[in-house]
């Protein structure tokens, strides 16, 4: 923890202040507040050498020097196929024809293949088997894969593919949630979460407001497109290597696909070149493209999409629209709300399911509510299936209670903060979640306090304030945020890990987890580990490429939870074997001279080395002991296994405790806006944030300060644009805006908190892959309270993300209403999937880049 | 006359020629010389990935840079020495700016890792002082979803400490004997090239060639002769069609050896800059001349695109949100275009006919572009709106130049991009403004007519409704940032 709390960092260009924060009182990692007991039975630890250092990324090396290999980077077999799809151009359709037979028949094709080639099952899912790998009858969304075509070279298909004729009959698309509803449909059940009596609040209370709620989806752009290489092996067995958080699921798919065992095929992931969810469930058609080309042709086959179509055929964030009401007391404490909340989950379910449940576990966000009404529905339209993204459906519910909270301030003219103290969960009483768990352990009213104290809140408030009053060309906003977010997968099946691990003769050890690494440093601190678990060196240890034949049975990485499975399922195995080891000591240790009665108690493990603690000088090293225990014929391969344990939740009662944890933290940004061009400037941002013990604070700030800016990215530049017939429009970095390093806050502040009453968990650390990227809120809702500074009477609507355009728009809205005292209302912007309308676009004036 | 191109990649001579020459660089060193640390991600020059130092013959000695691989071909690189990041270790030593890289936590998928490592390799090669906004400069053509870049940013400032170690902060292009190839490209470099293969496909043949000039004049013949030439300099943009759109061009023209077009002149208030320029020396030229100017070359491009990209590039491609543009237009800029019947001058708001249509005949090159420095007491302002701030495709541009006297406006010209098939003049509001007092009033209604002179379109950048908007809004912005204190300065004298 202590290297986590950084010096900060000032910009050159940082302009807004110059004095450092008082920091004292819940100090980031200064005052450990309990020893170092760990209480998890089984989990007993002698040595801690490596447990909160900050080393390198176990990859590091090899990504500085390109050596780090990614699928696509793999040397091909001279014999090896290109593989690429054929996609469906229309948003809905029936298929017709297609002349797959003249394309085989194309020079350096070595084959073409439909749905009627796949031997198996056409269709998967996660939850639902609904969605086609190559589409039968039907196209559902614009880009759908239809056809394979495999080649001899990427020039060969490029040049073939232009003599695809497809013939389509169009059908009418469904592309908005209202459309959905219109067109009743839906995917799955509605789902409703209640506590208190919601209607009688509404009824009794001094204070109402409602509204509606729109926020678009977000793109995952890890950077390495979906990629799978597949390679025949004998009997028809497959082995593919693919890009995937989920190699078992690749396996289930491509066995289910091929018809054939699940131990015919083995899948192997060496690592992802980031995945944030995208690679959860959506690596499987890419895999399944590879392995019926491998599996029909017997040559290895790569697939690798290119940004272009990854962009366009893959699904993203789920866009949500979020009918809300809420009643409040004069003080602004919330006494009841209801959310009426609509996913657009494209054209299959996908995850959809659990992205809701999700979305539902956190529309509370940090704040207790005493009667409330949480309405979920997934609405099908035909987009591509839309699944999980870094939050999997939170950062949509809390975005909207923040824009409530937003919104009641605004209404009662006070400080939002306020607003949101009131509000927050207590220690005692007013703690209960919709869902019927208890936030337990939690210092929610000590990080607000804290992150308010040492970011100058209330000071920088009243300057923005002023600021705004004067300033004639630009507008400040100013807001604090808190985040609370629930670890385990609320499916709870899932929340189990394996882990393989195999001691060498020579004192080594490698490690074989379900876990997947893509960027996140969970081989790292599972390294970590491992390395203390034997108190050996971090060099001793290795994390192998993640592969169902090691591993069966796995989860996806996801949830951010991987740490928590696969790291204590490691340790797991390997207090299996040092149990082994010990006996095999304590043996030692007795024959030598002034022998020791054996003591397995006795045994401890220290700097390489195992010695008996009452005879401290005589001393064996691991390797040596390893040695040892081979001659006395002692197996050293250990699984090990672990279940998260406690949590329950019941799907008809819709309550329960599904989360074993939560991670939280509060965030504090100020923004700047041009009043004439609505252009956004990130001037400062504070955050705090509970991870409980660190493992690697080198990797935990990196996931806290990339999640931040991706979250960033998702509130304010990125927007996913499509034309009126359903084809994305901003399919690569050239008009789909990622953040760029010039887009960090000018000044930027990372700490951390400890948090006495966390004592559960793996050494008591917390996730931290996802929590971080809904500390982006602050950064929306600043743009919110710096719009609610231009009218003081007026309460301004702001979509997310706030983009520059959407930001003028509500400007000039505000300035419209303020002058004709009547709302200018534009129809188009009510919707949460952005459509360009194509007469424009085809019109004479085309203005293409 | 060669048939082959010749280039160096970490150090080890390459002649090629036939089919081999039309590869993207990233393809060839990914797939040909399988160097795979060289990542393609976007394939349009946007995320940096596939970034490499590429030097260059410049006054005897090879001037390093970073190029986006992927939109770099291998007919624009002859007489190049291309160091990837396999070039990097030296005696199986990792370089500095690898080693902070891993010591600062900055790589977490790796994906664009070694892409970060070169662009900080580049900034090593010009021994740029490196401060944060220089770093952030420098890595804003690398794009990265993992770290959120702070650490990245840490690690490129750490790298000073590196100085004392014992191989010290070396560039990593004197790992490489230059002397060796700077010999071989002086022997090579005045020799024109021409490389052709016969494409094979479904029993058709097609004829496929490129032609390297080293002088005007071997250009001027071969654009004479191949009237459909495509004409690539720094390429950044008909790449991109190439690899993204497939548009297979027969014959193709590389500029990338015409020195003579490599000029920047300036003459009694008179600018001319060479065909050849670059992004980057223009940007360097403007520091000093033309702030403004120099701001937006700052912002629409990275540093790759800055290296490749050239200013008749940005005219000739004629899109109308061409970032340059409204600057050429207020400033009355002319065009030279040279052909068969020698040279003539075009004004720049006579060179665009219509949407990606232009003055030029088939036989004619755009050698270089003129204007006149404005005075000292004009007021001339640029704005560039899009969506991400940086190194991002324009939804709408603007150029004003005013001229004041007496507190009135005694000459407006007024450019607008985004609002129309090309670059628009704005004549009604031009003559609006013309004569008026400098007041908030003024601009205000000058803002309105401004709106109305427009045709917008909605697409992917932004709507029609933006777009006006932003057409009326950017003249009381104009009035705010530049016009309120005159103003306040006359009412107070």
């Amino acid at each position: 923890m202590k290297a986590l709390a950084r010096p900060k960092h000032k910009s050159s260009a940082g302009t807004v202040s110059k004095e450092s924060s008082p920091r004292d009182k819940y100090t980031s990692g200064k005052n450990r507040t309990y020893s170092d007991k760990f209480d998890q039975p089984g989990l007993k630890l002698d040595n801690s050498k490596l447990f909160g250092k900050q080393l390198p990324h176990d990859s590091a090396v090899g990504h500085v020097t390109g050596e780090a290999l990614f699928v696509d980077d793999i040397t091909p077999a001279k014999n090896e196929l290109i593989v690429d799809f054929i996609s469906s151009p229309v948003a809905h359709g029936k298929i017709k024809s297609l002349n797959s037979m003249e394309l085989a028949q194309q020079d350096g094709i070595a084959g073409v293949f439909t749905h009627a080639d796949i031997p198996g099952e056409n269709l998967y899912g996660p939850v639902v088997q609904d969605e086609p790998i190559l589409a039968e009858e039907t196209v559902q969304y614009v880009g759908q894969p239809i056809a394979i075509i495999a080649g001899e070279s990427h020039e060969a298909i490029r040049k073939a593919k232009k003599k695809i004729r497809l013939n389509i009959k169009e059908l009418k698309p469904v592309f908005t949630i209202d459309e959905a509803i219109a067109a009743k449909q839906y995917i799955g059940e509605k789902r409703t979460f209640k506590q208190g009596d919601f209607e009688k609040a509404w009824r009794e209370s001094e204070h109402i407001l409602k509204g509606t709620f729109v926020c678009n989806g977000q793109e995952q752009f890890y950077l390495e497109s979906q990629a799978a290489l597949a390679r025949p092996g004998e009997h028809g067995d497959i082995h593919i290597h693919s890009s995937t958080q989920n190699p078992s699921e690749i396996q289930t798919v491509v066995a289910e696909a091929l018809g054939i065992g699940f131990h015919q095929v083995v899948c192997v992931c060496k690592r992802m070149g980031g995945g944030f969810g995208g690679k959860e469930t959506q690596a499987a058609i890419p895999a399944v493209m590879a392995a019926l080309v491998a599996s029909r042709t017997g040559r290895p086959a790569r697939v690798a999409y290119t940004k272009d179509d990854d962009m366009r055929s893959t699904g993203k964030r789920h866009p949500y629209k979020i009918h809300y009401k809420a009643a409040f007391t004069s003080t602004g404490k919330i006494t009841g709300v209801r959310f009426d909340i609509y996913s657009n989950g494209g054209a299959a379910a996908d995850l959809s399911s659990s992205v809701l449940e999700r979305t539902l576990f956190h529309s509370d966000n940090a704040y207790y509510i005493p009667n409330l009404i949480f309405n979920g529905v997934i609405c099908k339209t035909n987009f591509p299936p839309n699944t999980a993204f870094r939050g999997f459906g939170g950062p949509q519910g809390m975005a909207n209670i923040e824009n409530v909270i937003q919104e009641i301030a605004i209404y009662l003219q006070k400080d939002a903060l306020e607003i949101r103290r009131l509000n927050c969960y207590a220690h005692r009483g007013r703690n209960i979640t919709p869902y019927g768990q208890v936030v337990k352990n939690h210092i929610l009213p000590e990080i607000i306090d804290q992150l308010a104290e040492t970011s100058r809140y209330s000071k920088r408030m009243k300057q923005v304030e002023e600021f705004n009053r004067k300033s004639q060309t630009h507008l400040r906003g100013l807001a604090l945020t808190p985040m609370k977010f629930g670890i385990s997968f609320t499916t709870t099946f899932l929340n189990q890990g394996n882990a393989l691990v195999n001691v060498y003769r020579d004192g080594t050890v490698q490690v074989s987890t379900g876990g997947t690494e893509m960027g996140q440093g969970l081989n790292t601190k599972i390294r970590q580990l491992v390395a203390d678990e034997f108190a050996i060196s971090y060099q001793d240890v290795k994390l192998m490429i993640t592969s169902t034949e090691k591993n069966n049975n796995t989860p996806p990485t996801a949830a951010s939870a991987s740490t928590d499975l696969n790291g204590i399922a490691a340790v797991n195995a390997c207090q299996k074997i040092r149990s082994k080891l010990c006996a095999v000591a304590s043996k030692y240790f007795a024959t030598q001279k002034g022998g020791l009665k054996p003591s397995v108690k006795q045994i401890c493990f220290e700097d390489n080395s195992v010695f008996d603690q009452r005879n401290q000088k005589n001393k064996l090293s691991f390797r040596k002991l390893v040695q040892l225990a081979f001659m006395e014929r002692v197996s050293m391969g250990e699984r090990g296994f672990y279940q998260t344990p406690e949590i329950h939740f019941n799907r008809d009662t819709e309550k329960g405790e599904p989360f074993f944890y939560y991670t939280m933290g509060a965030s504090v940004s100020e923004v700047l806006i041009d009043r004439f061009t609505g252009q956004l400037n990130l001037e400062r941002s504070d955050l705090l944030i509970d991870i409980g013990e660190s493992i690697n604070p080198g990797i935990d700030r990196g996931q806290i300060i990339g999640g931040f800016i991706q979250g960033v990215g998702w509130v304010t530049n990125e927007e996913l644009r499509y034309s009126d017939k359903g084809e994305l429009l901003s399919f690569s970095p050239t008009t789909y805006k990622i953040p760029n390093i010039q887009d960090l806050p000018e000044i930027f502040n990372v700490d951390t908190i400890t948090n006495p009453h966390h004592q559960i968990n793996i050494k008591r650390s917390k996730a931290v892959g996802e929590p971080p990227l809904m500390l982006c809120l602050s950064v929306w809702a600043a743009v919110k309270h710096a719009l609610s500074c231009v009218q003081k009477d007026l309460c301004p609507q702001l979509n997310l993300p706030a983009t520059a355009e959407e930001i003028l728009c509500r400007l000039t809205e505000l300035k419209h209403q303020a002058n004709d005292n009547a709302a200018k209302h534009d129809a188009g912007k009510e919707s949460e999937v952005a459509l360009v309308s194509q007469n424009e676009l085809t019109s004479k004036n085309k203005q293409a880049a | 006359m060669r048939n082959y191109l010749l280039i160096y990649v970490n150090g080890r001579r390459h002649q090629i020629s036939g089919e081999r020459c039309f590869q993207s660089l990233s393809d060839y060193l990914r797939l040909d010389l399988g160097l795979v640390g060289t990542k393609v991600v976007c394939a349009e020059g946007d995320c940096g990935s596939c970034t490499v130092l590429v030097g260059r013959l410049r006054n005897g000695e090879l001037k390093f840079e970073g190029f986006d691989s992927c939109i770099q071909y291998l007919y624009q690189l002859d007489c190049t020495h291309v160091i990837t990041v396999e070039g990097l270790k030296q005696d199986n030593q990792i370089h500095p700016v690898q080693q902070a890289m891993v010591d600062a936590m900055g790589s977490q998928c790796g994906y664009c890792t070694p892409g970060f490592v070169m662009s900080m390799a580049a900034m090593l090669e010009t021994r740029e002082t490196l401060t944060r906004l220089s770093v952030q400069d420098a890595l804003t053509g690398n794009l990265c979803r993992c770290t959120g870049y702070e650490q990245i940013i840490e690690a490129a400032l750490s790298l000073p400490k590196f100085r004392s170690a014992s191989s010290g902060l070396q560039p990593a292009s004197k790992g490489f004997d230059q002397k060796v190839m700077v010999a071989d490209f002086n022997r090579h470099a005045l020799e024109p090239v021409l490389c052709e293969y016969v494409q094979k496909w479904n029993g058709a043949t097609n004829r496929v060639r490129f032609f390297v000039p080293c002088t005007m004049k071997e250009a001027i013949k071969f654009k004479q002769k191949h009237k459909n030439v495509t004409v690539v300099a720094g390429g950044t943009d008909i790449s991109v069609q190439i690899n993204k759109q497939y548009i297979e061009p027969k014959c193709i023209m590389s500029l990338t050896n015409l020195n003579e077009l490599d000029f920047i002149e300036v003459k009694n208030r008179k600018v001319k800059v060479g065909a050849s320029v670059t992004w980057t020396k223009l940007g360097e030229f403007c520091q000093q001349n033309l702030s403004e100017l120099s701001e937006i070359i700052s912002l629409f491009a990275s540093r790759q695109i800055r290296n490749a990209g050239t200013l008749a590039g940005n005219i000739a491609n004629a899109s109308p949100i061409a970032d340059s543009l409204p600057f050429l237009h207020v400033i009355e800029a002319e065009i030279e275009l040279t052909g068969n019947k020698g040279k003539r001058w075009v004004n720049i708001n006579r060179f665009y006919h219509a949407y990606k249509k232009t003055e030029m005949a088939p036989d004619e090159l755009i050698t270089s572009i003129r204007w006149n420095i404005p005075d000292r007491s004009d007021i001339l302002k640029l704005y560039k709106v899009s969506k991400r701030k940086d190194l991002d495709i324009s939804t709408f541009t603007a150029g004003i130049l005013l001229k004041l006297k007496h507190g009135k406006i005694k000459k407006a010209r007024l450019a607008y991009g985004g609002v129309g098939p090309i670059v628009l003049r704005l004549p009604e509001t031009e003559r609006f403004l013309e004569g008026k007092p400098v007041t908030k009033s003024v601009f205000q209604h000058a803002g309105r007519i401004a709106s109305d002179e427009i045709f917008p379109i909605s697409d992917v950048r932004a709507s029609t409704s933006y777009r006006t908007q932003l057409a009326e809004n950017i003249l009381i912005k104009f009035f705010h940032e530049c016009c309120d204190n005159y103003h306040d300065k006359k009412e107070a004298a």
